[in-house]
């Protein structure tokens, strides 16, 4: 059976984690180019993109995106796969933020803190936000839609305020300061020198590997794993009963599967996911401030879902890559055009760029919003324009075009 | 075929997009930006400065020599073409075309970029300025200005560009904005021997152990507070409210204010201390109805224009009769073109940290006025260009004491701000950072009146005059504010 894609002769085949071998293959690749991204390679240094990801600048905004996307996965299962609009993710994010410098952190004159290590603080993240998740969730179970979306909504709101009370401030630092997170060094339990050392520069076996290396290969790990799982539920007989309660709720009940039972454990899984990058979130910021867990995150998971492509694993990964790339490439691209003299870029650099006056519509100028618009206001309403683009057009996201990208070809020349 | 046409289409809408998705999230953190813009006084001294455009050449030759103010040698380009060959040179500096880069770290699209992006703008202004005279000690210097969106991982993310060594690396910088920002690149910064000029009057700054990277500037919330309270306490009567946001802004505001009036023994009869909701639309009766009971002869209030307004007018339609003073953020002259104008000209006291637009005639006045004219004449007039004007000046002045001390390095940059005073030129009370806390923070502070009839919206920096406000006192320290033993007001973790 070997490359015929949709040839499946068991069901067991069917629904194998990578049913071809291309795909192993592509996938293996894969996961080597990502691992090997971040470091001084012959091969991976002549891969363009490749190449210019693993540039040490641009080696946060990738860790980022793995932070995105571990979030997004949670979202995911619970907006994409089991239907449950939730503008709450922000709100269990936070929980684990908080859930993580409680444990991880060091206690003081006006914080509170365990000092324990990460293996405790990170699950523990995850598991304070699933054990919120399940209080949540018979909400969803009375509610669907647009009024779930707004009862989640209101948490956000109720978590910003828990934050700035003075237990909250006790765990996440006074409003507007924050507190200082727990680095993500490996210990045993609370020995000076760490098992392995994520935090700072320093040898990992024969290499030398600076911190944002570390920093990304550690979130790497964690992704994947994340992502292994949110895929194997995916698959097996929870996906199954998610998406028919997405589809219709009333209908997998009367088929026999129990509504209540998997509404609560789409929100306990989606919160621990949120949980945990959370926490991941608050490492990469070095700090925890309530305020940032507010409702403009949770919109840009949202942004993440649509534009990725809701209810497939690989949809979140590609529109937290895509979200989160996007203005880092806008700008990347304008600062390439300004430099640009002749040529097909200086004939574009002249097209677009602007300082006032003559017709381009992306000033390099800074000025105060208003027209022409800089770059940054620019990354701002194409943020907003493409959601509803893709409502519009694309409803299946980054990965609906991919599907009919491949689709098409898979039919090429015929049109059916 | 139609699909694939779509497909081909959408494929090149995004092409041409090419992106999108901005990042700032947060909202409402107090800290530095929000509150005032616009603002100027005097109208005496205004003629002299704003009308023509030739006017514009006399400070320039005037204003080579502030340069120096702090060193005794002479700002000459050519004389001190020796000295770059024995200068100590890094990251952030190109010997070869004789290139300083100061890094600006701020929001250009995130919560607070309608008061930032001009900011930004202001600063710009002040290095083509002094480039066009010379630069400092025949170096240019180039700002790399890099927008956060207020977002902390972005805020690192700029960071760590301009702390590496590309074309983007900076010796310092010249504004970096936002508290918990600053705080999450502290440790990094002490390692890369960075400095940074924050935009944040927070007390805790000039601690050492908070903020040993970050040149704090001007008075602190803290001390404005006791300066105003003292001030309100000696014109209008004992008996005060104080409302303020919760954090660093506003609880420091608060605490800076109690400590004024327990010294005064002054009554104390509402304390709202972090009871203003800085969320958008929230809803303010519960603070004005505490007002309206508590009979008070005044209100100090620390949070944003956008409370201000609703507090103030609520309280007074309850028949609240009291007068209101504020941290410099409370106010913003644009209130004075809403409904609330009226009550706040015969109301309103504000406190500022520095002289605002025009409402002095000083050499740095002239400076900041003249150069917006020639460079940006048609930027509406605002105070926010003193404030860079300001970052410029401190920024200058320790890369000439780092150019005279032979180490332009980012270690000899730090040293160099260490052991400099810095001079503002009459913008605000001069600076240094050396030695111990309590002999260095600002303890003098602004107080204006709020004048109507003297605001005109919509003018720009080619017109004269004022946005609204009077100068009463300033620099005016107060007897608190001068006996008080410096400690970070508002604590951080």
């Amino acid at each position: 059976m070997l490359g015929r894609p949709r040839l499946y002769t068991a069901y067991r085949q069917e629904i194998q984690l990578l049913p071809t071998w291309t795909q192993k293959t592509v996938f293996a690749a894969f996961v080597a180019v990502l691992v090997l991204l971040p470091f001084d390679l012959p091969v991976i240094d002549h891969i363009p993109v490749i190449r210019f990801l693993g540039d040490p600048e641009w080696l946060r905004p990738m860790a980022k995106v793995l932070v995105y996307a571990v979030a997004a996965l949670g979202l995911n299962l619970l907006s994409g796969v089991a239907g449950q609009v939730s503008l709450g993710h922000a709100f269990f994010m936070g929980v684990g933020a908080c859930a993580a410098v409680y444990l991880g952190g060091t206690s003081g004159e006006t914080t509170w803190g365990h000092s324990l290590p990460i293996w405790i603080w990170l699950p523990g993240a995850g598991v304070a936000a699933a054990l919120l998740g399940v209080v949540v969730s018979p909400v969803a179970v009375r509610l669907r839609g647009l009024y779930l979306a707004i009862v989640t909504l209101g948490l956000v709101f109720v978590g910003i305020h828990l934050g700035n009370t003075s237990w909250g401030q006790k765990i996440a630092g006074p409003p507007g300061l924050g507190r200082e997170f727990p680095e993500l060094d490996l210990r045993f339990w609370k020995e000076e020198v760490p098992l392995v050392d994520v935090g700072g520069d320093g040898r990992w076996l024969w290499f030398d590997v600076s911190d944002s290396q570390k920093r990304y290969l550690f979130l790497l790990v964690v992704t994947l794993v994340l992502a292994l799982v949110a895929k194997n539920l995916l698959r097996g007989r929870t996906g199954r009963a998610l998406q028919a309660i997405r589809d219709r709720d009333v209908a997998a009940e009367v088929m026999g599967v129990p509504d209540f039972g998997y509404k609560l454990v789409a929100f306990a899984v989606s919160s621990f996911f949120a949980g945990v990058a959370g926490a991941l979130f608050a490492a990469l910021s070095q700090r925890v401030v309530a305020a940032d867990f507010g409702l403009f995150l949770s919109v840009e998971f949202i942004a993440v879902l649509l534009i990725g492509g809701a209810g497939t694993t690989a949809g979140p990964m590609i529109g937290a890559f895509f979200v989160v790339m996007a203005p880092e490439f806008v700008g990347a691209f304008t600062k390439w055009l300004e430099q640009a003299e002749g040529g097909l870029a200086g004939g574009l650099s002249r097209v677009l760029l602007t300082e006032g006056g003559d017709f381009g519509v992306i000033n390099t100028t800074i000025q105060t919003p208003g027209w022409t618009l800089s770059v940054y206001d620019w990354n701002v309403v194409l943020f907003g324009a493409l959601i509803v683009v893709f409502l519009i057009v694309e409803p299946l996201g980054l990965f609906g075009l991919w599907v009919r990208i491949r689709n098409y070809w898979k039919r090429w020349p015929f049109s059916y | 075929m139609r699909q694939l046409r779509w497909l081909v289409a959408v494929v090149c809408v995004l092409a041409l997009m090419a992106a999108s998705c901005g990042d700032g999230d947060t909202a409402g953190e107090p800290e530095a930006p929000s509150g005032d813009t616009e603002e100027a006084v005097d109208e005496a001294a205004a003629p002299d400065v704003g009308e023509d455009g030739p006017d514009t050449e006399e400070p320039d030759t005037a204003m080579d020599e502030p340069e120096d103010t702090v060193v005794d040698e002479p700002v000459d380009a050519a004389v001190d073409e020796p000295e770059v060959a024995v200068l100590k040179t890094g990251l952030g500096v190109d010997p070869a075309t004789m290139t300083i880069r100061v890094g600006v770290n701020t929001d250009l699209s995130g919560p607070f970029a309608t008061l930032t992006t001009p900011m930004a703008d202001g600063h710009k202004v002040f290095w083509e300025w002094l480039n066009d005279r010379g630069g400092v000690q025949g170096w240019t210097v180039e700002p790399v200005i890099l927008d956060s969106g207020y977002d902390v991982p972005k805020h690192l993310e700029n960071y760590e560009v301009m702390a590496g060594e590309g074309d983007e690396s900076v010796v310092m910088f010249s504004l970096a904005i936002g508290s918990p920002h600053n705080l999450a690149t502290m440790d990094a910064m002490r390692e890369d021997h960075l400095v940074a000029v924050p935009l944040s009057w927070y007390s805790g700054w000039a601690d050492p152990d908070i903020g040993s990277q970050v040149l704090e500037v001007q008075t602190s919330y803290c001390v404005e507070a006791m300066n105003g309270v003292t001030y309100m306490a000696e014109t209008y009567g004992g008996k005060w409210a104080l409302i303020t946001w919760p954090g660093d802004y506003g609880e420091d505001a608060a605490i800076g204010a109690k400590l004024a009036g327990e010294a005064l023994g002054l009554e104390l009869v509402y304390d709202g201390q972090g009871a203003v909701s800085p969320a958008p639309g929230a809803d303010h009766t519960p603070v004005i109805t505490e007002i309206v009971d508590s009979g008070a002869d005044w209100v100090w209030i620390a949070a944003s224009a956008f409370q201000t307004a609703p507090i103030m007018g609520g309280a007074f339609q309850a028949g609240f009769q009291g007068r209101w003073a504020g941290s410099g953020p409370s106010w913003n002259p644009a209130l004075l073109n809403t409904p609330v104008g009226p009550l706040a000209d015969q109301l309103y006291t504000h406190n500022y940290y520095t002289v605002l637009w025009n409402a002095s005639d000083s050499q740095g006045m002239q400076d900041v006025v003249a150069a917006m004219q020639e460079y940006r004449p048609e930027a509406p007039f605002d105070d926010l260009y003193v404030l860079s004007w300001i970052q410029g000046l401190i920024a200058s002045q320790i890369l000439d004491q780092a150019i005279t001390d032979g180490d332009l390095t980012r270690a000899g940059v730090e040293a160099a701000s260490k052991k400099i005073t810095v001079d503002l030129q009459g913008l605000a009370p001069d600076q240094s950072w050396s030695g111990e806390p309590n002999d260095n923070i600002v303890r003098e502070s602004y107080i204006y009146d709020i004048d109507l009839a003297a605001y005109t919206p919509g003018r720009t920096v080619m017109d004269e005059g004022n946005n609204g406000i009077a100068l009463i006192k300033g620099p005016y320290a107060s007897e608190t504010a001068l006996n008080w033993e410096y400690e970070p007001c508002f604590l951080a973790s």
